[in-house]
């Protein structure tokens, strides 16, 4: 059988990160064993690769859409399976992560269909045939503005049209810098959305920001010609939780229209004076545990959770509807027990009914937007210490998987509840 | 669109106006509107809808859906596409629709009532753009960079709009409620494009990415000339390397550039070249040909010694109505080849009968499947006669096998690649005087034509080449 047979075809070739594609091969020989492969270079210039087990069926065709993978690094019926199952090839360093930086160029992956069910060996061999595929976080129209107001850094992804839009202040978490990914994708649904640096990994611990920096980045948003000012949304995730309730909890400026927090704590409020903030840390110090990989395990620093107000975020004082979105296997912050006290302290404050929780079973801490892959543990740097560790997110890769496809769901359609808004009548509607 | 608390360094970014340093900045709103003009408030209140295409990075022949939510219920919306040609001409066209009962117009599905087309068409948006009210004449929307996409601007607009009465500019936003950008390629990501100029041919090479070998076309268009790449690009973003081949009107190839300078030789080296190549299977090799070039394919599988796998002919003769070579696209000043209404076509003298012997197809000699397409409004060109011709002559040969004929009623001379505008009429020449050549084709039966075809087509090959 000659290469020039097989037919290979990705489809669609160039895609939102958050789009399913379908891949196919035809004019196989029938019942052949074949392996379907991904393979990325990722901006730090690591090789990932995620491959599945396929049989041809009697006119010669896989669609890995429909059909089963025996085995890989995913099995079963994984439309997306060659994406988020990925992993650093064997000999890469320990310890990496798969972030997207520059998100005016695509992710590209080469897919391939190698004869047999291999398990190594991709590049020692041509495939029978390969495509290449574009992964874009980045609508065509959307724009990207840099942010450098009031003090405040960030950037700004403006949809294309002339709105005015729903606004979104999109957080992560402590690892700090400026994470432009997720509010790029936010933008290319029909956010404005504003991804915030609040920590830099440069700078040392006393040039930490307060709420008020938070207030002014929310009213920037605000203040867009092209954001509906009472429409705005705020993103958290880890420690970006901590930010997005404590703005929601006491901030009378920053009034967000809804919150979704994701892998996050109410424990403790950003605007605590920070020498009683030094202090529990120190306490916590010595929970700091590790797995059998020496991965370093944060999730116990905050167990039990404590029952002094003064160092949770007073959620029962939130006023609009908020999202909370973990993993139940998250290694690396209690946030399944977190949410579990949210949800007391909100049901004895009487505003529970605005608390949606969603708890993935062995999901993980870095729920991401939806067909990246699983970041079990990876390398960080503390940022009060300036030391290296490698630490446990947790998760089971294909539970963690569903998670972030499931949630990404959700958090756009509880997004586009609360800050779009459907016109119940013709007459009502000022276009 | 300004509001009433908007910052002055939101003003300044948006509009992209710089003071100088000595201008005192006034931060209050009405002093702002000697710089920048009236200014439209806007409540905080209002709602925005949201219009989505998907995907917004397309294939040429790719379906695209596109939705626009947060609507009123039952409402009449407008959904325009806009782009600009290479040339810079602005096209568009418009489709009115009635949104459902949750305020959603969901083109894939729902039926337009007016506007550049009407019913079910999901990619009418993109088939019935024409050019806008104030672009040039006789126009005809052809891509000649095949590396970059069209980018097409898609827009909401309140109530059923169109340019007829008066152009619709896009400052003018009374009235548009949302947008959209959608890319439209003609090459997958990591297709290569090679510029072929050795052994005297003159040709673009698209290779599919991936190790190879490819089965190939050579692919061949009519008498306008040059070198046009993007059927190649397509088939090749399929995974079938294509040569586009030029031979007449083209700078590269010696001799004057209205007469047809090359001949069997020519033709023969550009086949063994694709044999040759490292990344072509060369006993995969099919042929494809519009107009003139269809005879000039059928020219290469019966005279010339090179046995292809398949022909495939859009809109041919079945020969050539003049000398080949030799033949002169200057002879157009012929008045003979202009209808009654002064357009060129050549249907009168592409008619079986008119085609001198000696320049007619030997398809007895035939030894390959024929896919024939018929466009029976075809202006231009006897497509039918010809077809009927060519069938009885296989038929008579005993090799009525090798036939099959796709016919398409209110379908033109143009049959090309899908969700592509149709020129019933464009512009053919200037010189000695201003003609245009009258192709025929009706809007939506051509748009139906085309994308049948081309899947009927890419079917065809997939089933000759791949075997």
């Amino acid at each position: 059988m000659s290469g020039s047979s097989v037919l290979l075809s990705v489809q669609p070739s160039r895609g939102l990160v958050d789009e399913p594609f379908r891949v196919a091969v035809a004019h196989l020989p029938p019942a052949e064993p074949v392996t379907l492969h991904c393979l990325h270079r990722s901006e730090d210039r690591h090789l990932w690769e995620a491959y599945g087990h396929y049989r041809s069926d009697q006119a010669g065709s896989v669609d890995g859409s429909e059909d089963e993978s025996f085995g890989g690094t995913y099995t079963g019926k994984e439309r997306m399976g060659l994406l988020w199952s990925m992993r650093p090839v064997p000999g890469s360093m320990r310890g990496l992560r798969l972030r997207k930086m520059h998100v005016d160029t695509p992710m590209v992956v080469l897919i391939s269909v190698y004869r047999g069910h291999l398990t190594e060996g991709f590049r020692e061999r041509p495939p029978m045939a390969s495509v290449v595929a574009e992964r874009w976080y980045l609508a065509p129209g959307v724009k990207r503005i840099e942010v450098a107001e009031r003090g405040v850094i960030g950037t700004f992804f403006i949809p294309p049209g002339p709105g005015p839009f729903p606004g979104m202040l999109d957080m992560w978490g402590g690892g700090g810098g400026l994470v432009e990914y997720r509010s790029a994708l936010l933008a290319s649904h029909g956010f404005a959305a504003m991804a915030l640096k609040y920590l830099d990994p440069d700078k040392s611990v006393d040039s930490e920001v307060g709420i008020g920096y938070f207030e002014t980045a929310f009213q920037i948003i605000q203040e867009h010609p092209q954001v509906m000012a009472d429409r705005v949304g705020i993103l958290g995730l880890s420690f970006g939780t901590a930010v997005a309730l404590t703005v929601a909890a006491y901030s009378k400026i920053a009034r967000p229209r809804c919150c979704v927090c994701i892998s996050g704590s109410h424990v403790y409020p950003i605007n605590l004076p920070r020498d009683r903030m030094m202090l529990e840390m120190a306490r916590n110090e010595g929970i700091v545990q590790m797995d059998e990989e020496n991965n370093v395990i944060w999730r116990h620093r905050i167990l039990p959770i404590t029952k002094d107000p003064n160092l949770k975020v007073d959620v029962g004082r939130i006023e609009c509807p908020l999202l909370l979105i973990n993993g139940d296997d998250d290694q690396n912050w209690a946030t399944v027990e977190s949410a579990e006290d949210i949800a007391n302290m909100m049901s004895v404050a009487g505003n529970k009914h605005l608390l949606t929780t969603l708890t993935y079973p062995r999901a993980g801490h870095l729920i991401e937007p939806p067909f990246t892959p699983h970041i079990r543990a990876s390398n960080f740097i503390v940022h009060h210490t300036k030391q290296k560790v490698v630490l446990l997110w947790g998760g089971e890769t294909k539970a963690h998987a569903d998670a972030q496809e499931h949630s990404w769901k959700r958090i756009l359609t509880f997004l586009r509840e609360y800050l779009y808004i459907q016109p119940s009548r013709a007459s009502q509607a000022k276009l | 669109m300004l509001k009433a608390h908007s910052s002055v360094t939101a003003l300044l970014r948006y509009t992209g106006i710089s003071i100088p340093d000595k201008v005192a900045t006034c931060r209050n709103i009405t002093c702002m509107q000697h710089l920048f003009g009236a200014v439209r408030w806007r409540s905080k209140f209002t709602a925005a809808p949201l219009l989505t295409a998907q995907p917004a990075r397309a294939l040429i022949d790719e379906q695209i859906a596109i939705q626009g939510r947060f609507l009123p219920p039952h409402w009449p919306v407008t959904v325009r596409a806009h782009m600009h040609s290479e040339e810079g001409d602005l096209w568009e066209a418009f489709s009115h629709y009635k949104t459902n009962e949750n305020g959603v117009v969901n083109l894939t599905t729902d039926h337009s009532v007016g506007g550049s087309y009407v019913g079910c068409e999901p990619m009418g948006l993109f088939w019935a753009l024409q050019p806008a009210p104030s672009a040039r004449e006789g126009l005809r929307l052809r891509k000649k960079d095949v590396e970059t996409p069209y980018v097409v601007q898609l827009s909401l607009w309140e109530g059923h709009v169109s340019s007829s009465k008066r152009p619709i500019e896009d400052e003018q936003t009374a009235g548009r409620l949302a947008a959209s950008t959608v890319e439209r390629w003609y090459m997958t990501p990591h297709t290569r494009r090679v510029e072929i100029r050795q052994n005297g041919i003159v040709g673009t090479l698209f290779l599919p990415s991936g190790p190879g070998p490819f089965p190939a076309m050579v692919d061949l268009w009519g008498m306008g000339g040059g070198l046009n790449e993007y059927r190649s690009a397509l088939f090749a973003s399929k995974g079938i390397a294509s040569l586009s081949l030029a031979y007449f009107g083209h700078k590269d190839i010696p001799g004057p550039l209205d007469e047809l300078n090359v001949g069997d030789d020519y033709f023969r080296s550009a086949y063994n070249l694709l044999q040759d190549h490292p990344e072509v299977c060369g006993e995969r090799i099919g042929l494809i040909g519009l107009s003139y070039g269809v005879y000039l394919v059928l020219r290469m599988a019966t005279h010339i010694g090179v046995k292809p796998m398949c022909v495939i002919g859009i809109n041919g003769p079945l020969g050539s109505y003049d000398k080949f070579p030799g033949i002169k696209s200057g002879d157009v000043v012929n008045y003979q080849m202009l209808d009654e209404h002064g357009n060129f076509s050549l249907r009168h003298f592409t008619m079986p009968s008119m085609i001198p012997k000696e320049n007619q197809i030997k398809f007895e000699m035939l030894e390959c499947p024929l896919l024939c397409i018929v466009g029976e409004d075809d202006y231009n060109c006897a497509s039918m006669e010809t077809a009927n011709e060519i069938e009885e002559i296989l038929r008579a040969a005993g090799k009525a096998q090798l036939f099959t004929r796709l016919s398409y009623p209110g379908a033109g001379h143009l049959i090309e690649p899908p969700y592509s505008p149709n020129a019933r009429v464009s512009l053919w020449t200037v010189k000695p005087k201003k003609i245009n050549a009258i192709w025929g084709g009706h809007p939506a039966p051509h748009a139906a034509a085309q994308e049948d075809a081309w899947k009927k087509m890419l079917d065809f090959i997939e089933y000759n080449l791949r075997k």
